[in-house]
């Protein structure tokens, strides 16, 4: 550990704490100006842009779900014609599924997964870059197809043949399409980087038993995206050849079938819901631990719950076609695995409660969200083994009971532990503490408005009302009840208001946080409030599951890294092992000019096939670009 | 969260909004698909005028100002082509080559190509065996399927097109170039006995 005076190759060992500081700083900080947030690498910053765009798309979803509820609200209203309506409910489904939920756990995850396993950066941070700038270009490709008129219309699982070439006339199931193949390459990229950083880049001694919960659940979600998008790729792209080049995957009269649409979409379909779902476990877990002062009860068995979700996660999808007309046999092995998800689901709940029991809660806003997980998503859950057995889910199939049950599973399975969450890291985030006044009344409304709205929902669909339709006549007894319904999503509504002017307005002007606010003991909170551009000054070498809780004054630290490039420690998969000093890529703008020539590409390529021949030629350029060896160690290495 | 982000958000912010206001205002002026066309608009396409030798005539104005959505709309000539094996056209006219009927696609058209004689032709019949559909279709099915039958033999390029049929295909799609590259000489030289006139 040799200490150069010229600056060449210096090493942390000895530098004091300011010195330390000033030199990371240069090495690691994202450069002022446009150039610089364009080319930056910096997980924290691409983390953080991801979930403010995320959360922009969440509340444009919202807009187009109260318009739906505002045309719902009374028999033959007129508010939104049929076809503007089925381009709505398209694109609040889609929205809310590929543009928000996925992307917005791999957000929280791109931000604080390197953070809590102790490491600068996350793994391959240029790919990062350029899976955020194909995410925005997806979503800005939708939205702005939907602001021309040519929305997607076809549900948010599109179905052929109505997604088909006979069927969907025009670009909007192509728009859908291809915007699912940003969506895939964007969340692929980052499920790569976290399964990555977590099984290489863990600080020294954090052996697979010492990982916290949230790291676990995004690891087992990084494998489901991993092993699911591939379904949906396929999927989509032979819908578009189907479309665009005169293939007949999906025509039955030339040996094309249709039923292969919705086993390749469900199989990436339903796992998609655990993508969801799982990193809400990993934050409802850290939330839960550092709320009632304890350790989660059965990490274990929490940890075996999560990977045999992840396992069940691919045996279930069939349950989404139990009309289709399958074998029996077919409909009751689906029957039973559906149940049998029930088995980890329930585990994680039971241990959450004895964590509660056995702690000493202290009833915070983001506790407050994770106490509102438990309900809705335990209903959810109980309807959700309602629809599991055929006799039932034929009767209520294509029904409001399903919009219900699956908005429980999912805004209660996901929303509320994200919010939780929102309100547990923003102060690392930001540097500022939201308002617990207010986060209690966005809790209160959120919670009251969610089952006001949805709870009526049941009912609605025992009565017969189905899905997906725009109005209903007068004579039918469905009008009382969603005019409840519309009324409350209002409340709804008012309680997202009031988290978005609460959000915005703590990040101006809400109290500045000191580095643990919460007592928490992770290593995030190991760090400063919002954290250096470096992470840590010196890697953390952790020696228990819980770093910061024994003696949150002292941590061991790692020495020997060079403070002139980036530079962090790749350690072995199972102990953590240090093995190597590893360099970190550095800012780069080739990201921002792959994507942009990727976009053009897949967008070109709805209108005419020949766009993927001339459009390879700059994707190949931008690649060659990224990947030319700059004759530097940072990229030689 | 939405705090001190330093990297230019602003610009960011400002492009974003400009784009969709861009695109909103590209949404507005283009034209909308109707799934519930107004009743007005309907029972004005009922008020074409016809020369009288009912070949050519001229749309109701509201056809114009609507931009002759029947022949320039994807979403309306997909209706006409479901329309087309709906009503059993292709008992007499086949898959478009002809039968009993005469052919869509050979270039040649007894009443000429103009939406109003194909319009007049669904709906009030013509002599040799063409019935009348006015009492079986409403006025907007007659134009959607005259709007169809019209691409099937199409001398110039349309931008619209159908999409492609999940069935068996037995002749050139809907969605080709127009049907006069494939008749170089014309369609009189082509076809020299065309059947009855008119």
């Amino acid at each position: 550990m040799t200490i150069r005076e010229d600056g060449q190759n210096l090493r942390d060992t000895g530098l004091g704490e300011i010195e330390l500081d000033h030199r990371l700083s240069a090495t690691w900080s994202t450069p002022s100006g446009l150039w610089g947030a364009l080319s930056s690498v910096d997980h924290k910053i691409i983390g953080r842009r991801y979930i403010v765009t995320a959360f922009v798309f969440l509340a444009l979803g919202g807009l187009l779900a109260m318009a739906m509820r505002l045309q719902l609200s009374q028999p033959e209203a007129r508010f939104i014609g049929p076809d503007r309506y089925n381009q709505i409910f398209t694109m609040h489904g889609t929205n809310m599924m590929f543009l928000f939920a996925v992307p917005v756990m791999e957000a929280m995850a791109v931000y604080l997964v390197p953070l809590m396993v102790g490491t600068r950066n996350i793994a391959f941070p240029r790919l990062n870059a350029f899976s955020y700038w194909m995410y925005l270009a997806g979503g800005l490709l939708l939205w702005i197809a939907f602001a021309v008129d040519t929305g997607p219309d076809i549900g948010w699982f599109a179905y052929v043949p109505l997604s088909g070439p006979q069927y969907a006339a025009g670009k909007r199931a192509d728009i859908w399409a291809q915007m699912i193949t940003f969506t895939e390459v964007s969340a692929l990229a980052v499920a790569v980087e976290i399964v990555v950083t977590v099984f290489k880049q863990r600080a020294p001694g954090m052996s697979l038993d010492r990982i916290p919960l949230f790291v676990w659940s995004m690891l087992v979600t990084s494998f489901l995206i991993i092993l699911a998008m591939p379904a949906i790729m396929i999927a989509s792209s032979t819908l578009i050849l189907d479309r665009l080049v005169g293939t007949h995957f999906f025509n039955p009269a030339e040996g094309g079938d249709v039923l292969l649409w919705q086993h390749l979409f469900w199989f990436f379909g339903h796992p998609e819901v655990y993508i969801i779902f799982l990193p809400a476990v990993g934050m409802v877990s850290t939330i839960v631990a550092t709320f009632t002062r304890r350790p989660v009860f059965g990490y274990l068995a929490m940890v075996m719950a999560l990977v045999a979700t992840g396992v069940l996660a691919f045996g279930l999808w069939v349950h989404h076609m139990f009309v289709a007309g399958l074998p029996r046999l077919g409909e009751s092995f689906f029957t039973a695995s559906s149940m049998a998800i029930a088995i980890p689901a329930g585990l994680q709940i039971f241990c959450w409660l004895a964590t509660m029991w056995a702690g000493r809660p202290v009833f915070r806003t983001p506790f407050l969200f994770v106490i509102g997980f438990m309900v809705i998503f335990v209903i959810g859950g109980m309807t959700g083994v309602m629809v599991a057995s055929v006799p039932f889910d034929t009767q209520v199939h294509d029904t409001y009971f399903v919009v219900a049950h699956f908005h429980y599973v999912l805004v209660g399975g996901a929303v509320f532990p994200l919010l939780g969450a929102i309100y547990y890291w923003f102060p690392k985030i930001t540097g500022r503490m939201m308002s617990e006044t207010l986060g209690r009344w966005v809790f209160g409304l959120i919670f009251t408005g969610f089952n006001l709205t949805f709870f009526p929902m049941h009912i609605l669909g025992l009565q017969g009302m189905p899905r997906r339709i725009y109005t209903y006549q007068p004579e039918m007894p469905w009008s009382g009840l969603n005019m409840f319904v519309s009324l409350s999503a209002v409340i709804l509504a008012a309680g997202f208001l009031l988290f978005f002017i609460d959000a915005i307005r703590s990040s101006a002007t809400g109290a500045t946080a000191p580095a643990n606010p919460w007592g928490a003991s992770t290593l995030e909170w190991a760090t400063s409030s919002p954290p250096p551009p470096y992470n840590f000054a010196r890697l953390p070498v952790v020696g228990s599951l819980e770093p910061l809780s024994n003696n949150p004054e002292t941590l061991p630290v790692a020495s020997g890294l060079s403070v002139d490039r980036r530079e962090l420690i790749v350690s072995s998969v199972v102990e953590a092992l240090p093995e190597a000093r590893e360099s970190s890529p550095d800012n780069s703008i080739w990201p921002l000019w792959s994507a942009l020539a990727t976009t053009v590409l897949l967008i070109w390529s709805i209108f005419t096939p020949w766009a993927v021949v001339w459009g390879s030629i700059p994707v190949s350029i931008a690649l060659i670009g990224w990947f030319w060896p700059k004759g530097t160690p940072e990229d030689d290495a | 969260m939405f705090g001190d982000i330093n990297d230019a958000k602003w610009s960011f912010l400002a492009t974003f909004l400009l784009v969709v206001a861009g695109a909103a205002f590209l949404g507005w002026a283009q034209q909308p698909r109707e799934l519930r066309t107004d009743p007005p608009l309907v029972a004005d396409l009922d008020r074409f005028r016809l020369m009288s030798n009912s070949i050519g005539g001229s749309p109701p104005e509201s056809y114009f100002a609507e931009g002759k959505p029947y022949e320039s709309d994807a979403y309306n000539l997909s209706q006409g082509q479901r329309l087309y094996t709906w009503f059993g056209c292709q008992s007499c006219h086949g898959d478009g080559r002809g039968n009993v009927g005469p052919s869509f696609l050979d270039g040649w058209w007894l009443y000429g190509p103009e939406m109003v004689s194909i319009v007049a032709s669904i709906r009030d019949g013509r002599p040799h065996g063409m019935p009348a559909f006015r009492d079986r279709m409403t006025i907007e099915q007659i134009w959607q399927l005259a709007g169809y039958v019209q691409t099937i033999g199409a001398y110039s390029t349309k931008v619209a097109a159908t999409g492609r049929r999940d069935d068996r295909h037995t002749r050139p799609a809907e969605n080709r170039a127009p049907a006069k590259i494939l008749f170089n000489e014309g369609p009189v030289g082509a076809h020299p006995d065309q059947g009855p006139s008119p």
